[in-house]
């Protein structure tokens, strides 16, 4: 299901209290102009899963689901080092790359082989 | 046994250090084998026919390396506390009635070789202290404490035989075993006195101090390479010595039918010193505090009850 | 007062490299973070701008245990987004390799596991010489050991050779006599118990909460498996039931791991008896592939480590986003919390039981 951004918290917290509560994963998909962000969700009742979807315009930052889900922290780690999104609401460390201040996000599309080789 | 003229005991001084390099050489090709064919491998097999040569090949080259010495760690301790530890076994193994000639008759035999074997907890933690690397520490305070635990089941299973016999001396007690081994009179002295001595030895299922995956070689992380060589001869004096002290007093020491007593003390003692490689090469190693509680309410109980059945029993 | 210590990327255990940074108590573990990220390769990036075929390579670097598993979940996603459908017979031949795959993945795991507990490979040598025998049985039908590359659209490379059911039945039954003897040398050993038993200890709540998945999922007590409630390929009709066990702690995890290999043996032996006669070849790997009709895939496997995900946006002849969920990831996030309150001792018996691939977490 689509939803906007500002109503992603309240969303998930409806869908983890109907039995929902077995994130699968965060992830996100490029479009240039815009990020969609997929949230995968599971009830481990009757086994369902639901994808929340929600677009991001390039440089907007992203709330945080720690408190509903606790298997949100290494995956928005992780999110937010690759596409470059910020998360509101809490402090994100780096998980998988070294020494990548100042660079450009990773999975971006407008990421160029080589670049991180240039200052940083 | 008695010391001779002063060529005798020269002759006495060499032979028994060639027994320990011996034993320590054959002792260490024979656990390198042994664990390996556990482990569906071969082992040494290229130098020598069946390796032999294999140790001595090792030792050779950890000589000639250059000793390394950390930054953070005190120079004086560390270079003599190995070499005090590897002196301090040999000089054991020398207090230890040989017979057939060799070896020197204190009557004070027993006494003697447990207070100076309570030295090697000392140096052990002095070498592991003295390297300034945490690790070193972590693993020679393990050392220590569980010394501690074990220090007190091992002397006084070693006093229930002493108190049979009457005597703290060595040559004395073989004597006495020469109708019955102390094995069959007090089974539950020779378990206790076996499994408090492999944890003396630090032996599996007591090698806290190498825990591999833990700690990796433990107080012996940070020693050089001539001090590793060392290290090794330590280990496999140490056990050429509890194996030795296992079969002195309880399994009759020289004594037995047909062959000279030399040859029976050893075969005695490489069936022991199989025993515990075997016992290396099939256990699971435990924790630490587990350990401290096996020895202190198992062993401990086990070696008192022994001793006053010992008394009640066979001591008028 | 509280230590910090360094269990460094380079162990003596064969963890792969992973850098943990440990908050000590005296012995009580007060934190432990992992550093992760010394085996990234970008492999989500690398795919975007190779082929379709040319990334099953990609996807088998990711896990060197199992790399049969990944393969197959990637050509699974491709098939389902081209429409083509695999064959009966090869639907069979996959069931088999993959559950082989799995006996020799929780093979190794138990051998790095008493590698951890300190049995000083004794443990180690013997479960790899099984694993071994799979891996040569795995060479006669696929031609290599590691890395196969056998999964193609619509089926499998080449197909099984006359005489497998005979070798793959001696196999099966040299493994059963061999899984009793390892379940009766391990868990009648009071040291392997205490080591085991009531450590690392993961509720069900906890464990649905932070995410993890396969075998340290169901050993807390989650009924949940690929296999039974998103069933692919012949799962349904061989009678597949997943192994469960309630207390959480590594004993349970290992069971877990223990009986999983077992209900494969059953697996493949139903397979080998049911399995349709019929062709099992796939299409061959041409750069080109054919025309893709899905614009977006989501496939789930059952991985020796857990449940893997692909989900992908198609462009015509690469994908313009590749998305993988590995198990091990995820997994590894709940160290933290497994491990908070243990002994340090206990660390390496909990990272064991946990099964980590590396390669998994970074991708």
């Amino acid at each position: 299901m689509k939803i906007n951004k500002e109503e992603l918290i309240e969303k998930l917290r409806e869908l983890s209290s109907k039995g929902y509560n077995y994130l699968v994963k965060i992830t996100a998909v490029d479009y240039i102009d815009h990020l969609e962000v997929i949230y995968f969700i599971r009830n481990m009742q009757n086994k369902k899963e639901e994808n929340v979807r929600l677009d991001l315009k390039n440089g907007e930052s992203l709330p945080t689901v720690l408190e509903i889900y606790k298997a949100a922290d290494y995956y928005e780690r992780e999110l937010s080092e690759m596409f470059g999104i910020a998360i509101e609401g809490r402090e994100v460390k780096r998980l998988l790359l070294e020494k990548w201040d100042g660079l450009e996000a990773p999975l971006r599309k407008s990421f160029q082989w080589g670049s991180e080789y240039k200052s940083g | 046994m008695l010391i001779g003229s002063v060529e005798k005991l020269i002759i006495e001084v060499i032979a028994v250090f060639i027994l320990i390099v011996f034993f320590d050489y054959i002792f260490g090709w024979l656990e390198r084998k042994t664990i390996a064919k556990a482990q569906l491998r071969h082992g040494p097999t290229y130098l020598g026919k069946f390796g032999i040569l294999q140790n001595l090949a090792d030792i050779l080259k950890l000589l000639t390396k250059e000793n390394v010495i950390p930054k953070n760690a005190d120079k004086l301790i560390f270079s003599t506390a190995p070499l005090l530890l590897l002196a301090l076994f040999i000089f054991l193994v020398y207090l230890l009635p040989f017979p057939n000639g060799l070896g020197i008759d204190i009557s004070i035999g027993l006494l003697a070789v447990f207070v100076l074997l309570s030295f090697s907890p000392l140096l052990i933690f002095l070498t592991g202290a003295a390297s300034g690397n945490k690790f070193s520490l972590i693993s020679a305070q393990r050392s220590v404490i569980m010394s501690l635990a074990y220090e007190i089941p091992l002397i006084l299973s070693a006093a229930a035989v002493a108190l049979y016999a009457g005597s703290f001396n060595i040559a004395n007690i073989v004597y006495s075993q020469a109708k019955i081994p102390f094995i069959a009179l007090m089974p539950i002295g020779f378990f206790v006195f076996f499994i408090a001595m492999l944890a003396e030895l630090e032996r599996p299922p007591f090698d806290l101090r190498e825990a591999d995956s833990e700690l990796i070689a433990g107080w012996l992380v940070d020693v050089g390479a001539p001090y590793y060589a060392m290290a090794l001869f330590v280990d496999y004096t140490r056990m050429f010595l509890g194996s030795l002290l296992i079969s002195l007093l309880f399994l009759g020491g020289w004594l037995g039918p047909y062959l000279p007593g030399l040859i029976w003390l050893l075969i005695k003692v490489f069936v022991v010193a199989v025993v515990i490689v075997i016992i290396r090469a099939t256990t699971v190693r435990m924790r630490l505090d587990r350990l401290m509680r096996f020895g202190w309410f198992w062993l401990l109980p086990l070696a008192v009850l022994n001793i006053i059945f010992t008394f009640m029993l066979f001591v008028k | 007062m509280l230590t910090r210590i360094n269990v460094g990327p380079i162990h003596p255990s064969t963890h792969g490299v992973l850098r943990l940074v440990v908050t000590l108590d005296g012995d009580t573990i007060v934190d432990v973070e992992p550093h992760i990220g010394f085996l990234h390769r970008g492999v989500e990036k690398l795919a975007e701008n190779r082929m379709y075929m040319q990334n099953e390579g990609y996807m088998e670097k990711i896990d060197y245990v199992a790399p049969m598993a990944y393969s197959d979940l990637y050509v699974a996603a491709l098939e389902e987004a081209m429409g083509i459908h695999p064959s009966e017979r090869a639907k069979y031949v996959r069931l088999i390799l993959l559950e082989f795959q799995r006996i020799a993945s929780h093979l190794l795991w138990l051998g790095t596991f008493c590698n951890d507990l300190g049995l000083m490979f004794t443990m180690f040598t013997w479960t790899l010489k099984d694993r071994d025998l799979i891996l040569n049985l795995l060479q006669d039908v696929t031609g290599s050991r590691m890395f196969y590359v056998n999964m193609r659209l619509g089926g499998v490379s080449i197909d099984l050779p006359p005489n497998f059911e005979e070798h793959a039945n001696k196999l099966l039954d040299y493994l059963e006599k061999r899984f009793k003897e390892y379940e009766a040398f391990l868990e009648k050993n009071p040291v392997f118990i205490e080591r085991t038993k009531g450590v690392g200890v993961l509720k069900r709540e906890d464990a649905i909460a932070l995410g993890v998945t396969g075998p340290v999922l169901r050993a807390s007590g989650v009924n949940f498996d690929v296999r039974k409630d998103y069933a692919y390929y012949a799962y349904e009709k061989l009678h597949f039931i997943p192994q469960i066990q309630t207390k959480g702690d590594s004993f349970a995890r290992y069971k877990v791991r223990m009986q999983e290999m077992k209900e494969s043996i059953k697996l493949i032996r139903n397979a080998l008896k049911l399995m349709p006669e019929g062709d099992a070849l796939g299409m061959p790997i041409k750069l080109i592939s054919p025309p893709v009709k899905e614009s977006e895939v989501i496939v789930r496997r059952e991985l020796p480590r857990g449940e893997g995900m692909i989900f992908m946006v198609t462009d015509k002849q690469r994908p313009y986003r590749l998305s993988l969920r590995t198990p091990a990831f995820i997994n590894l996030s709940a160290l933290k919390q497994i491990a908070k309150g243990a002994s340090y001792a206990d660390l390496f018996s909990i990272l064991g039981s946990l099964d980590l691939v590396m390669a998994d977490v970074d991708r």
